[in-house]
């Protein structure tokens, strides 16, 4: 018994233990030591020449090599976003119902027309491993948002979909908050808030499923 | 010259430095982990990290070629802490290594959906050195890389890894 209750608790700590770094923080870490590394290689591309050393670097710039360090506002945003999340994730934990309770999509969106000022764009219709359970209209950053809310084994995963802000990133970001993780990401527009207690690995193949 | 967040004062690296940071910074979410179970909030986790790669590229010319680049930055990670728990003056809980752990059964169903926010919780419950031992197994550590980052015999190392999982057990056999 107390093998199997030391397995147990060894794949509990593989599965949630692992918090991964915020973006921020990794974009920080970037711009201050891997400018440096740019800064070396300058003087050896000003004997290549002048002309050669700007297009290199103009050509580095625009195939976005260089790191670039975003708006202060993305970050804020994006924490926002993710924090807003959690709490509306809570919600829907200690809900005692969904507004509609389906796991074919094709019931689940038509059942938002009327409901939202925009049409969620939302396209995988769940399978075997994150079936659909349902949806319902939430409040998020003020304005209504669509609440998709799909299963892993035991957990529930919520998907909030929300008109986005100017400051929101396009490229997804990474949160852990109160244990929850949190993943946000912007797209033509609309923002997407993938939350769960689930690990990393399951949350970010949802993703990766939502944004094909 | 250039300061981090106030905290500590980083020179400019050497340039043998420069593959260096790229390979250090590819350890980054490893770092994060473990002083996200250490400080418990995020800021004070970033500001470790921050402190911890500060310290190891202002330091690359200590670094061997060929030795374990994680196993060194964890190691330095752990100085920082320990650096940073002293000026506050924060007291770390030594654990008595000579207990044997205690073994308590619990009922694996109570161990089988357990949630993150369950699992970050007991290891906040856990002291400090035991959160060390039970992180640095869950990266794949052997116990003698375990012991030589925390700087204690291996056989220490084991005594806190079964006795940190005896805790667990506890913690979380009973959170159901």
């Amino acid at each position: 018994m107390t093998d199997e209750a030391d397995r147990l608790i060894d794949a509990a700590l593989r599965d949630h233990a692992r918090v991964p770094a915020p973006a921020r923080l990794k974009r920080k870490l970037a711009a201050t030591y891997q400018r440096r590394e740019r800064r070396w290689l300058a003087p050896a591309l000003s004997g290549v020449g002048g002309a050669v050393a700007a297009a290199l670097a103009v050509w580095l710039i625009m195939r976005g090599t260089a790191p670039t360090a975003p708006p202060p506002g993305d970050e804020l945003a994006s924490l926002d976003a993710a924090t807003e999340a959690v709490g509306d994730h809570q919600r829907v934990l200690g809900a005692r119902g969904l507004g509609v309770v389906a796991s074919d999509m094709h019931q689940v969106k038509p059942w938002f027309a009327g409901k939202l000022d925009f049409v969620p764009p939302v396209s995988f219709l769940g399978d075997d491993e994150f079936p659909l359970h349902g949806g319902d209209v939430a409040v998020f950053r003020g304005h209504k948002a669509a609440a998709f809310v799909y299963g892993a084994r035991l957990h529930v995963i919520s998907l909030f979909v929300y008109e986005a802000a100017p400051g929101d990133a396009a490229a997804a970001d990474e949160h852990t908050i109160r244990g929850f993780h949190v993943t946000t990401w912007t797209t033509g527009g609309t923002g997407f808030a993938l939350v769960s207690d689930v690990n990393w690995d399951d949350l970010r193949r949802l993703r990766n499923r939502l944004s094909q | 010259m250039r300061g981090i967040r106030g905290l500590a004062v980083v020179t400019d690296p050497p340039e043998s430095a420069g593959s260096l940071a790229d390979r250090a910074l590819a350890h980054v979410d490893e770092l994060y982990g473990l002083a996200h179970h250490l400080c418990g909030n995020a800021a004070d986790a970033e500001d470790l990290v921050q402190d911890t790669y500060a310290r190891a590229l202002a330091g690359a010319a200590r670094f061997e070629d060929g030795s374990n680049l994680r196993a060194w930055l964890f190691r330095i990670l752990r100085n920082c802490f320990i650096d940073r728990a002293r000026r506050r003056n924060v007291v770390l809980e030594i654990p008595d290594d000579t207990l044997d752990a205690t073994v308590v059964d619990c009922s694996p169903d109570q161990l089988r959906y357990l949630t993150a926010v369950e699992v970050e919780r007991a290891i906040a419950a856990l002291p400090v050195e035991f959160r060390f031992v039970i992180y640095l197994d869950v990266e794949g550590f052997t116990e003698a890389e375990i012991a030589d980052i925390v700087r204690c015999p291996a056989g220490t190392v084991k005594s806190r890894l079964s006795r940190a999982k005896a805790r667990l057990r506890v913690l979380l056999g009973g959170s159901k």
